[in-house]
């Protein structure tokens, strides 16, 4: 029983740092908005093909943090889960 | 994170998903016929909006893709419309946005990337795409594979990680407050991003396939 605990606080506690990924392809991506609007504020003309660019850029550079999302989905619903309910069988 | 089955006609069970992907494409067969039905030169009424959406995809695709790009129009029109529909119907009470099952969008993904490569091989031949996962040296080829892969998975991951974790989130708004709280949330997750995540998945197949045509 002790161990199962163990392995679900251990999960928790990877959930939680594989979500920092979140944060830094936030700071990635407000780096790239604000790059464009640099460019739009310069080259106000531009502002179609610049909006078009910067959003298949953010797209692209978030992959990382739906990677991340995607493992701890899964970590959660595929492993935590029928782990707790076992847990609650054994208790 | 299997999908709830709804009913079971003779052995096939109908999922959630199955279901409301059917509901949806049933609304956009039922609502293109209707709206094409009585076309007018001079357009006016709901055909002004129809005549927009339809060019503005012309104009996305045309601008990325050229003139070799125009066979595509009707695929990403019925990719943008299907993505953006079951998006923003999720918003509804007691529906179920198809997109948050990665089923649905792993087949988009995957549709995206068999369109690309047959528009590959009818332009540069057979041999020349089989040579492409070559480039540039011969020991590169597991990477190219990763890489194609990799492209797949995370078109697909993209809108389905978007979809599911804003529903996750709600979910658990609805569980603290029932009422009042989660409408905003709901405007945010549901229609927002619903449309920004449909705008992203339609311009990424547009631009997936202008890397394997291009």
């Amino acid at each position: 029983m002790m161990e199962i605990a163990i392995v679900v606080a251990a999960i928790a506690i990877g959930s939680g740092i594989a979500l920092l990924a979140g944060g830094m392809v936030g700071i990635g991506e407000s780096y790239v908005a604000g790059k464009a609007v640099e460019g739009i504020a310069r080259q106000p003309e531009a502002e179609g093909p610049i909006r078009t660019t910067m959003i298949i850029g953010q797209a692209i550079s978030e992959s990382g943090a739906i990677y991340a999302l995607a493992v701890v989905l899964l970590l959660i619903f595929t492993v935590v889960n029928p782990l707790v309910s076992r847990l609650l069988e054994l208790l | 994170m299997e999908p709830k089955v709804l009913f079971e006609i003779g052995s096939i069970s109908i999922t959630e998903p199955l279901f409301f992907t059917w509901l949806i494409m049933a609304i956009l067969v039922i609502g293109g016929y209707i709206l094409t039905r009585n076309l007018q030169t001079i357009p006016k009424g709901m055909q002004c909006l129809v005549e927009l959406a339809v060019e503005g995809i012309e104009k996305l695709v045309s601008t990325d893709l050229g003139e070799e790009g125009r066979p595509f129009i009707p695929l990403i029109f019925m990719i943008a419309a299907f993505v953006l529909f079951s998006n923003v119907y999720g918003v509804l009470p007691g529906a179920y946005s198809p997109t948050g099952d990665l089923t649905t969008t792993a087949a988009l993904a995957v549709l995206v990337y068999v369109m690309g490569s047959v528009a590959a091989i009818r332009k540069t031949g057979f041999k020349a795409w089989i040579k492409g996962f070559f480039e540039p040296y011969w020991i590169m080829f597991p990477i190219n594979i990763a890489g194609e892969v990799s492209q797949v998975v995370s078109h697909a991951f993209r809108l389905y990680g978007n979809v599911f974790g804003g529903g996750i989130l709600l979910g658990i708004v609805y569980m603290l407050v029932p009422y009042i709280v989660p409408v905003p949330l709901l405007a945010w997750f549901g229609v927002f991003m619903g449309v920004i995540q449909a705008a992203v998945f339609t311009m990424l197949a547009v631009a997936y396939i202008q890397l394997k045509i291009g």
